[in-house]
């Protein structure tokens, strides 16, 4: 199983503006994929069409043998339940739920909050976060609320993590942490890692680079 | 969903309770308004159920129109004629043309529990230096006891005692006020065509509604004596088993008769249109509390929508449906529309309690009851539970599915903070 992208290109906006332009690339299980470039270049773009956020304006995209195209609302949503975890740069935590229940958001709509609680615990003892379980964001520091949104990206052992700019807003301590986090989850479950980042150092820890520029793959 | 709707209310509990509020005293206002009115009204019916004939038949008062005396005077075969002035006028004296008829059919009607002949007319009464114009009811008095309630609000002496004929008058107490008398004293009645017989006042009554309380009864031949039109009958009062098969009853007789046949809701058309008009000013009211009350849902929604943007985004990454947002901010607007209901039914129970016990003398209105009348009929709760939970799922709804229509990466690009 794998995400395959054949001819993608995506237009935005009134007068249409072209932002990706015939993309194609295969991504394996198990792989950990850093896309670089510079801002502007359409690697945030490409990693939500090839997660299925986004649809392309032209061209395919096949997530686990399945078509983006075809697959209905349903499926796509089941599929971003249980097999995609999703890392942002700004975190995106519900402020009003503590640490413990951000966590346990996927879960919750699959119905498996108990049954991964013990899961989630552990994820967030692992982070080093056991003993702030029950705080709210607010009361986390920012690479400590990257951390719980890490957790939550994992809680229903996805098989894809998307990861855009995850250390951006992070010191370089906490860069490092979050990139171990990622390898080790990489190394140890075989989860695929898609991650964006402007950092060549951290790119660098990547299985394969995908250098992206005005749209296109060089 | 329901435990994120939650969180999202309680993380803002004074919004939370504004809101509440708005549809708990839309509610609850509802219900008292509504409780008060229709217990009122209620009270009103019942007395003009109880205290007055359900049916009345009377002689048909037949005017004169433009061309009334056309075929009279001219027979048919002229045609456009003018009168100047035109003829105008009440043709005849309104009595029942054959009263024995209606007699013998009434008393064999199984539907027709009693009835009484009645002649009504306006006199002068005075006693020494005090004279007040007043109605004096000619009736019989033992089947005008069976017909209305009038001997439950004897004051002073027996409705009965009018059996005995002789020129006596049982009066009301407005009347006993203005006349300055007591009972067994003397009132001399006038009538119109200028005789003048004194009347021995035997009974005293006070229903506490004005109108009736400036009337006095008497023996029906004494009045046909004094009017000097023996054997003459104006109307005659029906009671029947079933009240509200009043108006099919009348309308039936109607259809053959000449006479003037009314039910009890139909001579109080008037006060029924009251009543229309008081509904109207009810509903506008309350629903102009609902609907301030529904903006500040449909207000506060818009706002939580437009903050939880980015809660919205990774909720759909998540494999959240759009159907799952727009549940989690309608069922915000539901939680507070049921909880301001249920609670705004219970205030307004609780308050209608305590006003039914409120004393309430000293008014006419007040001397039935000798407290305030409140309705409790089921339909004011369920009228006031729809009218809270329409307002505020319409104001919830906009927003709601304002938030469906988001899709995560348009959040995203927008860079939802």
């Amino acid at each position: 199983m794998s995400i395959t992208a054949k001819h993608v290109h995506k237009t935005i906006g009134k007068p249409p503006t072209r932002i990706l332009h015939d993309i194609s690339l295969e991504i394996k299980e198990g792989e950990f994929i850093s896309l670089t470039g510079r801002s502007g270049s359409g690697k945030s773009s490409l990693l939500y069409l090839l997660s299925g956020l986004d649809l392309p304006s032209s061209g395919s995209i096949v997530l686990d043998g399945h078509s983006l195209l075809t697959m209905s609302q349903h499926e796509l949503c089941r599929f971003h339940n249980e097999k995609v975890g999703f890392v942002f740069q700004f975190h995106y935590l519900v402020a009003e739920l503590n640490a413990l229940e951000n966590v346990l958001l996927p879960a919750r709509k699959a119905g498996q909050t108990l049954s991964r609680l013990p899961h989630a615990q552990s994820l967030l003892e692992q982070f080093d976060l056991g003993k702030k379980m029950n705080r709210l964001p607010r009361q986390l520091s920012g690479g400590e609320q990257q951390r719980v949104a890490i957790a939550r990206s994992l809680i229903m052992d996805p098989k894809y993590v998307f990861a855009d700019e995850p250390t951006g807003a992070l010191d370089t301590v906490n860069g490092e942490l979050v990139m171990s986090i990622f390898r080790e989850c990489n190394a140890k479950s075989g989860t695929t890692i898609i991650l964006v980042t402007h950092d060549p150092g951290f790119a660098s820890l990547a299985q394969r680079q995908i250098h992206m520029m005005d749209g296109k793959i060089t | 969903m329901i435990f994120i709707a939650l969180k999202y209310m309680f993380a803002k509990p004074r919004q939370t309770i504004l809101t509440l509020l708005g549809i708990f005293f839309g509610t609850g206002a509802f219900i008292v308004l509504s409780g008060m009115m229709l217990g009122f009204r209620a009270y009103f019916v019942e007395q003009l159920i109880n205290n007055s004939a359900h049916i009345r038949i009377q002689g048909r008062e037949d005017f004169l129109t433009d061309h009334s005396l056309d075929s009279s005077f001219f027979g048919k075969s002229v045609q456009h004629i003018f009168w100047n002035p035109p003829p105008s006028g009440r043709k005849d004296r309104a009595i029942i043309e054959n009263p024995h008829n209606w007699y013998q059919r009434l008393a064999s009607d199984p539907r027709v529990t009693a009835f009484t002949p009645q002649l009504t007319i306006s006199m002068i009464l005075s006693n020494g230096n005090a004279s007040t114009p007043a109605t004096v009811t000619g009736c019989d008095p033992l089947r005008q006891l069976e017909v209305t309630t009038i001997g439950d609000y004897m004051k002073e002496g027996r409705f009965e005692d009018l059996g005995v004929g002789g020129n006596r008058l049982v009066i009301g107490s407005e009347l006993q006020k203005r006349l300055g008398i007591k009972i067994s004293q003397n009132v001399i009645v006038a009538s119109a065509g200028g005789l003048a017989i004194p009347f021995k006042v035997v009974g005293i009554f006070k229903t506490g509604q004005l109108i009736l309380d400036s009337m006095s009864f008497a023996n029906l031949m004494d009045i046909q004596m004094l009017n000097q039109t023996p054997n003459q009958v104006g109307e005659i009062a029906i009671k029947l088993h079933d009240h509200t098969q009043a108006k099919r009853i009348a309308n039936a007789w109607t259809l053959w008769s000449s006479e003037k046949i009314q039910s009890w809701d139909e001579i109080s058309a008037s006060l029924f249109n009251v009543f229309r008009v008081q509904d109207v000013i009810r509903y506008i009211s309350v629903g102009s509390i609902l609907i301030v009350a529904a903006f500040g849902i449909y207000n506060i929604l818009n706002i939580t929508v437009m903050q939880k943007r980015k809660d919205i985004a990774i909720l759909r990454s998540m494999g959240y449906r759009t159907r799952d947002i727009v549940t989690l901010f309608f069922l915000q607007g539901l939680i507070l529309a049921v909880t301001g209901m249920i609670t705004g039914l219970i205030a307004g129970y609780l308050v209608c309690r305590y006003l039914a016990t409120v004393p309430f003398g000293g008014s006419p209105l007040g001397e039935g009851t000798g407290h305030l009348t409140i309705s409790f009929a089921s339909k004011i709760y369920i009228h006031a539970a729809l009218l809270a939970m329409s307002s505020a799922i319409l104001a919830s709804v906009l927003p709601a599915q304002a938030a469906g229509k988001m899709t995560p990466i348009d959040i995203i690009r927008s860079g939802a903070e």
